[in-house]
């Protein structure tokens, strides 16, 4: 099987005071590409987040392929991850390590400790290749035994892609690929994450800035503002009125964004 | 908080009474002192002894097998104190298991390892590591010499006990200062938490527990030497010897060799640190 399906169930997230989501519910089929829009603070992080098991829930129930996340046991929980790849906004890379070690750790959710151990100090040559064979896919290849942080910000995201993409994912969930790169390599970005993902059949949940990225790569299009879905539909329905809601400046706002 | 230390200062000052005139000290002191300085650029390059018993071995060979011992005590004490710093250091770092959800909502084994077992692991190796450093080595020494008599083992015991507790500390500590967001990435990949404190965390604090340990190294070899005082052939016990002997020419010769040992170990570990400078 190909693809995996994600479920909210009235989930809300709080942070302390602030309610990053509320009574949020929805449902993506497996294979299914989706953008999330909305203005800053309107809960498309935490939302990703939910997805593989790194924020907690303070009500409501995440599901991967059926399964609830946050009841599973630690091995479950450890599997259902291995099989979600994430591209965090800030790449998350290990700084000082080589660029194939950065990718190679994205199995260690597959692997024994013995094994890792062998993958990141002696990687064997068919790791390795797999690993330029990626990387050359997302078009850095020369790359491979560089320092990670002797990258570009552009260059570092594409390590994360390959680090998602070495997981051998189900899910890819992406946040912000872009806001790290010029205009024309964000387009790059989430073309090569909407071709892996149709090529692959896998699941695709990502957030973007770019309305009219969102609109010709997204099939369906969920908008968040203040933690609540504003609207949920596809692609081919919505409309400009729809974004001019979702970025509306409402009462007090631009008050309390400013403070 | 510097007031507290200001007046913590003025308390213990007036409380030992500290006075210059204290310093003041005997013609015969000072005279000693005199002679002893007056050798440093003179160190012996063979026995000082006026009756030097048949088949002792030459000075310089005393000093150079003695410096071989200093340095064969601190490297067993040292990769000793390592592993103890290395395995109570993963217990003593809250990075790799704070903020994980797994198994949250469940009443089983899984919630407990991650709500009760992790926290009392930390807890445990946070009260050894400073049992273990908040005594000196010489102290560990008396207490080891007093167990199991004169034997090497006790020297290296003596050094790897209060080592260990300090790099566990250390290293627990460089680790826990690294950032945690590679790590959390991995985790969500689902990389279980010794995988992310040794490829996400460790990598990280790797270059400064590297250099750490490389002065550390130097300080056991200092330790080392010290514990000679205590009769195990380390260079401590000929100093000892020359001075009470007020062969302060000897005294200077072991001296310098120890200086060498140090400064080499400081080069080594000033070149390592350069090549793993980013
Ligand atoms: N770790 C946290 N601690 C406290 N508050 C948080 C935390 N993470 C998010 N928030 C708050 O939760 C709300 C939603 O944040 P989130 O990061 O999900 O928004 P976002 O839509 O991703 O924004 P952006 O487009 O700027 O990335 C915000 O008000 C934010 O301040
Ligand atoms: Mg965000």
């Amino acid at each position: 099987m190909k693809g995996t399906s994600l479920e909210l169930d009235g989930v809300s997230v709080q942070y302390g005071n602030t309610t990053a989501l509320e009574a949020v519910s929805l449902s993506i089929s497996a294979g299914e590409r989706v953008g999330l829009v909305g203005p800053s603070g309107s809960g498309k992080t935490t939302l990703l987040r939910l997805l593989n098991g790194s924020v907690l829930p303070d009500q409501g129930d995440v599901h991967v392929s059926g399964s609830p996340l946050y009841t599973l046991s630690r091995t479950d929980l450890r599997r259902v991850r291995a099989s979600i790849g994430f591209v965090y906004q800030d790449h998350r890379l290990v700084p000082n390590l080589q660029v194939s070690q950065n990718v190679i750790a994205g199995q260690l959710g597959r692997v024994s400790l013995l094994k890792s151990l062998r993958m990141m100090l002696f990687p064997s040559r068919v790791m390795v290749e797999k690993a330029h064979e990626i990387l050359c896919r997302v078009g850095i290849g020369e790359k491979l035994f560089e320092r990670t942080d002797h990258l570009s910000g552009g260059q570092q995201q594409r390590v994360a892609i390959a680090r998602a993409l070495f997981q051998e994912p189900q899910v890819l969930l992406a946040d912000e690929p872009v806001s790290s790169v010029d205009p024309a390599r964000a387009k790059d970005a989430v073309e090569l994450l909407t071709r892996i993902s149709r090529e692959e059949n896998l699941t695709l949940v990502m957030s973007l800035h770019n309305l009219d990225l969102a609109r010709e790569y997204c099939e369906r299009l969920i908008g968040l503002r203040r933690g609540r879905i504003v609207f949920d539909e596809p692609t081919s329905s919505i409309q400009e009125s729809h974004f001019s809601e979702l970025y509306r400046i409402g009462e007090g706002e631009m008050l309390a964004d400013g403070a | 908080m510097i007031l507290c230390l200001m007046i913590a200062f003025v308390w213990a000052y007036s409380h030992l009474g500290l006075r210059g005139e204290d310093l003041h000290p005997s013609s015969g002191g000072l005279k000693v002192l005199g002679e002893f300085a007056a050798r440093a650029l003179t160190p012996a390059l063979t026995s000082e002894a006026d009756f030097v018993p048949e088949g002792t071995r030459p000075l310089l060979y005393i000093a150079l097998s003695s410096a071989r011992t200093t340095l064969f005590f601190a490297a067993a004490g040292m990769s000793l104190g390592l592993f103890l710093g290395i395995v109570l250091g993963f217990f003593s770092s809250t990075s790799w298991w704070a903020g994980d959800f797994g198994g949250v909502r469940r009443s089983s084994p899984s919630r407990i390892l991650g709500r009760v077992l992790f926290p009392v692991l930390y807890g445990g190796s946070r009260v050894i590591i400073n049992l273990m450093r908040s005594t000196h080595e010489v102290l560990w020494a008396v207490l080891f010499l007093t167990a199991f008599g004169l034997s090497n083992t006790a020297a290296v015991l003596a050094i790897a006990i209060p080592y260990g507790g300090t790099l566990a500390k250390i290293f627990s500590e460089m680790v826990d200062e690294t950032t945690r967001e590679p790590a959390h990435a991995l985790r969500g990949a689902g990389a279980s938490g010794l995988q992310t404190y040794s490829f996400a965390l460790v990598p990280q604090a790797l270059p400064d527990m590297i250099g750490y340990s490389f002065y550390r190294f130097e300080c056991a070899l200092r330790s080392s030497a010290i514990l000679g005082f205590f009769g195990f052939p380390t260079l401590g016990l000929f100093i000892r010897q020359s001075f009470s002997s007020l062969n302060y020419g000897e005294v200077w010769t072991f001296l310098y060799v120890l200086l060498g040992m140090v400064l080499i170990f400081d080069w080594w570990s000033g070149a390592v640190r350069r090549r793993l400078a980013p």
